[in-house]
């Protein structure tokens, strides 16, 4: 991530200083056009149990915003997941049936899809299928 | 799929939606429990890491109130890519969750007031919750104070007496045997029939109140209950020598016979049984 930072710095050239927050800035100014998926009410809840209460509530919305990027992310990487599971699949099948056509259309997010996902982000989920 | 709902905050409920519309909007069509579960509880995860680092930058500066800077740096920190965000506003259309901001519960609107409350006193902070309804704790009595003095009391005591006296004897010479005085006029001044028995003393030497059901003895006092039934059936059997000549004959004894069977039917049973609850069944009286 720092890396990206860099990156992200270093393309602005030498004459604009290390700001990495005016894009943010000036983001902020565009926040109140969009409204995040996540209420503002249910966002500062959890931020107020962390003990951040941001005077300015564009905060919040910048914050549910990141988070909502964050899920979209892993879902995005889920569903190549899936598709490529669908694909090999229904390759495979297709030369002994054509039940399943071209594209399983039906997509179901399972943790099949989602434990690999979630490991290209770092996170190592191990959920035992059952209960014992 | 089904499971047992713990309770949830509606707060989390509504992360779990917000991932839903998220999974929705990417084309999926449904998914695992356990997936939504595990999206959701990364999401408040992810709200409390960011606010606490925030906050921590924040006071690390020697500030209260944090600003976007703290924001950024919490971002840098867990690893989040937030130069992309504008371009993923524009990419993906938010769709805005229907339901709204958790709405407060409406304030339980006091339809059983009874009178207006009363205004707490100068010495209670103006914070604290109000009084109650004044019915719950002011107590107004329904009725006048009785009269409680000892004459009043005497003297309401022996008018009831009186009263109760009077008309039980009106009552018994309505309904039970009179003694009249006067005979031309038979209610103006009705007495009570004494009945005398012979000898007089003998109620008081035979003690009544162990026997409950004068039918349910043991030994039966045949005296008293056949001969009304034959003085009844004499004069029936009289009665019908008007019409019938010889058929009386026939009658009576028929009659005579029966008498002695019913006593007989009445005193076997209580006889043979001692046990009540084996005894056959009586029907009422029927006077």
């Amino acid at each position: 991530m720092n890396q990206m930072v860099k990156d992200e710095v270093q393309q602005n050239g030498d004459d604009q200083p290390l700001t990495v927050g005016q894009p943010l800035s000036e983001f902020l100014m565009q926040l109140e056009d969009y409204t995040p998926t996540i209420p503002d009410a249910v966002t500062a809840h959890y931020l107020n149990t962390a003990g951040f209460e941001p005077k300015d509530p564009r905060l919040l919305r910048l914050i549910s915003i990141a988070a909502q990027k964050f899920i979209s992310d892993i879902a995005n990487d889920a569903l190549q997941h899936c598709k490529m599971r669908s694909s090999n699949s229904s390759s495979s099948h297709n030369n002994s049936k054509n039940s399943k056509g071209t594209k399983d259309r039906r997509y179901c997010l399972t943790m099949e899809d989602l434990t690999p996902a979630l490991a290209e982000f770092g996170i190592t989920v191990k959920k035992p299928q059952y209960f014992v | 799929m089904e499971k047992l709902e713990q309770t949830t905050s509606p707060h989390r409920k509504l992360l779990t939606a917000a991932v839903s519309s998220v999974l929705l909007s990417h084309g999926f069509d449904s998914s695992d429990w356990d997936v939504l579960e595990t999206l959701t509880e990364m999401l408040q995860c992810f709200f409390c890491e960011i606010g606490q680092s925030s906050k921590n930058y924040c006071e690390l500066s020697g500030r209260t109130e944090p600003l976007i800077a703290d924001v950024i740096l919490g971002f840098v920190e867990m690893g989040i890519n937030f130069t992309q965000l504008s371009e993923f506003i524009k990419q993906h259309k938010l769709q805005v969750l229907p339901t709204l901001q958790p709405q407060q519960q409406p304030k339980q609107l006091n339809m059983l007031q009874a009178g207006t409350k009363q205004p707490l006193p100068s010495h209670i902070p103006q914070h604290l919750p109000s009084f109650p309804d004044p019915h719950s704790y002011i107590r107004t009595p329904t009725h006048k104070q009785p009269v409680i003095d000892y004459e009043a009391i005497r003297e309401k005591c022996a008018i009831q007496k009186r009263d109760v006296e009077k008309a039980l004897t009106k009552f018994l010479a309505k309904t039970s045997q009179t003694h009249n005085l006067f005979e031309n006029d038979e209610f103006i001044f009705p007495l009570i029939t004494c009945k005398t028995e012979f000898p007089p003393y003998l109620n008081a030497l035979m003690p009544q109140d162990q026997i409950f059901d004068a039918e349910d003895l043991e030994y039966k006092t045949e005296e008293i209950n056949p001969p009304p039934k034959k003085r009844v059936k004499t004069e029936k059997s009289e009665t019908k020598t008007e019409g019938d000549g010889e058929e009386e004959v026939v009658e009576e004894p028929p009659e005579e016979i029966e008498d002695p069977n019913k006593v007989d039917e009445n005193s076997s049973p209580v006889v043979d049984i001692d046990n009540p609850y084996l005894a056959a069944t009586k029907l009422p009286n029927k006077s």
